[in-house]
């Protein structure tokens, strides 16, 4: 079967400086993939280079198995791109900005009129349909965004920071939305964050990039799994004069003034809870933050 | 090497420019306003004040006759420029309309030829309503007049392409501010407001390598029917400028946006 994507040894320079250094990955058709990193660590030029907007110095670049240098014009129908940063046109009114972007694609007036309606629907924005855009909420600018970027129904959705900079009831919404379309549609999701939590809230498949290079590849609990234990206990700000406690099998780890705990069961934390008396505490399965702390953490220290 | 010019899909550039032309449709009272405005006053101060004062023909016309064809070209073509530097660098930056467009088929080339082909459209919109003016203030005699749209829109080609190859090379937009200081003093030398026989040999040199001085004279012959054979060089001249900086323009915007 054909892969959405498949990248093979990948690089991008910009003039001496190496944004991408050689990275290989695919991603299955169907499945909701994550590129995860820190600010710099590659994510936005690998989508870019997807998104055929900055051609590649090096390496093998396929979408649907059509390779990127030469077929820009058919890969570029086949995808539906969410900038990270919002550029709907703020000269049309909520409709307009569909209207006019369906020409891009060359879509019948006719159907154009008709998709724009059943999205506006699926975005529930009817009601705002005749509003200039920037009279919408931050929420439903990106809601607007991703009914543009499935206009001409793409095989594959670029999500770049898809929820960056909104409140959590936003966020939940369009995870919600972007499962719905995954689901239903069998849409193929790539999508770059710097947000654990959506992540693994909504990837099947990830990759964790660092200073342009893949540092994690797999499933985000097998992640968790092998590379922390089970489960964390929290300990929100505990003041300096407080040692931490040496357990057998337990791991430490110090983020600021808060002490993190690693087992492999609750049981094994639970007795810690009493050493910390009535602070601030969390006990909590461990997530993929937990992994990317302990791999760029530089203040972490195993005692245990 | 290809060329940039052969990779415009015109459909794509027809897409691109039915967006601008949505826009200004909702804006096009106040659009049309300076345009209309501009010229008429500059008839008076021009054609009245400064005319009161020359008594003697210029070239063969009227003082009146002779600066009409300055008027419109330099309202028409400082129309385009405005739209590919300013208007195209909101367009550019801080809106990223570009942006938006290049997530779809469209190519860089093929939606900086929109661009180009919306500016040369508003400067020629603009050409239709200030032409009626040129006639009533009796600066235009010939029945010839309409054709005056033709060495605008490739003037409007010319300095529209360039001001987007400019855009498209520039990160602060208070640079334009020397692209203007220039194009405006050379609207003084490019035989708008007298000929360019006055002006000193070495200053006549430059003049006539200015694109604009071109586009002015041929309106000129058109305005009042003076036809020479210069003009067909002229022609040439300004179709091999519109070939050079288009294809400047579409590499440009491509080296800004895909990178």
């Amino acid at each position: 079967m054909i892969k959405a994507i498949e990248a093979i040894a990948l690089v991008k320079n910009f003039g001496v400086q190496r944004a991408v250094n050689n990275i290989s990955f695919h991603v299955e058709s169907g499945e909701t993939f994550a590129i995860l990193g820190e600010n710099g660590a590659g994510k936005s030029t690998t989508m870019r280079m997807i998104a055929g907007r900055s051609p590649l110095t090096s390496g093998i670049l396929k979408v649907d198995g059509l390779s990127i240098g030469t077929k820009g014009r058919h890969i570029r129908l086949i995808l539906g791109v969410v900038p990270q940063e919002n550029n709907l046109d703020p000269d049309l009114n909520v409709r307009e900005n569909l209207l006019v972007y369906s020409k891009y694609f060359r879509i019948q007036k006719f159907e154009a009129e008709k998709r724009c309606d059943a999205l506006l629907d699926f975005i529930k924005l009817t009601d705002k349909k005749d509003e200039k855009v920037e009279h919408l909420s931050g929420g439903m600018k990106r809601r607007l965004i991703i009914a543009r970027a499935l206009l001409h129904r793409p095989k594959i959705l670029l999500l770049d920071e898809p929820t960056t900079g909104l409140d959590p009831n936003v966020r939940q919404e369009i995870w919600e939305k972007l499962e719905e379309l995954r689901r239903e549609e069998n849409l193929t999701i790539v999508i770059s964050t710097h947000y654990m939590d959506e992540a693994e809230k909504l990837a099947r498949r990830l990759i964790v990039m660092s200073r342009g290079k893949i540092v994690i590849e797999g499933f985000p609990r097998q992640i968790i799994e092998e590379r922390v234990k089970k489960f964390a206990l929290e300990i929100r700000e505990v003041e300096l004069s407080i040692k931490p406690q040496n357990i057998k099998n337990v791991l430490f780890q110090k983020r600021g003034l808060t002490h993190l705990y690693f087992a492999e069961t609750p049981d094994e934390l639970t007795a810690l809870m009493n050493y910390y008396g009535t602070r601030q505490m969390l006990l909590r399965p461990s997530n993929l933050e937990d992994v990317f702390l302990q791999m760029t953490d530089f203040d972490s220290s195993s005692i245990g | 090497m290809t060329l940039s010019i052969l990779k415009i899909d015109l459909i794509d550039a027809k897409a691109v420019w039915q967006r601008n032309f949505l826009v200004y449709r909702r804006l096009w009272k106040t659009e049309l306003i300076a345009p209309i405005i501009e010229p008429i006053f500059t008839f008076f101060a021009f054609g009245f004040g400064v005319g009161s004062l020359v008594a003697a023909e210029v070239q063969g016309m009227s003082y009146l006759s002779f600066v009409g064809a300055g008027v419109l070209a330099f309202t028409v073509l400082m129309r385009t420029i405005f739209e590919m530097t300013y208007s195209a660098y909101f367009r550019m930056v801080y809106q990223s309309t570009y942006d938006a467009i290049l997530a779809t088929p469209i190519n860089a080339e093929s939606l900086a030829a929109g661009e180009i082909l919306w500016a040369v459209s508003k400067g020629i919109i603009d050409c239709l309503f200030i032409l009626p003016l040129v006639v009533i203030f009796g600066s235009a005699t010939s029945i010839f007049t309409p054709l005056a749209v033709l060495p605008l829109t490739l003037g409007c080609i010319v300095l529209g392409s360039c001001s987007l190859g400019l855009t498209g090379r520039i990160f602060d937009i208070g640079k334009f501010n020397v692209f203007f200081a220039f194009f405006f003093s050379t609207i003084f030398l490019c035989g708008a407001w007298f000929p360019i026989e006055l002006l000193p040999g070495w200053l006549q040199i430059i003049a006539y390598t200015l694109p604009t001085t071109a586009v002015i004279d041929l309106t000129r012959a058109c305005l009042n029917e003076n036809f020479a054979s210069r003009h067909i060089y002229e022609t040439i001249y300004l179709l091999a400028a519109s070939l050079f900086f288009t294809e400047w323009a579409l590499r440009s915007i491509r080296e800004r946006m895909v990178i």
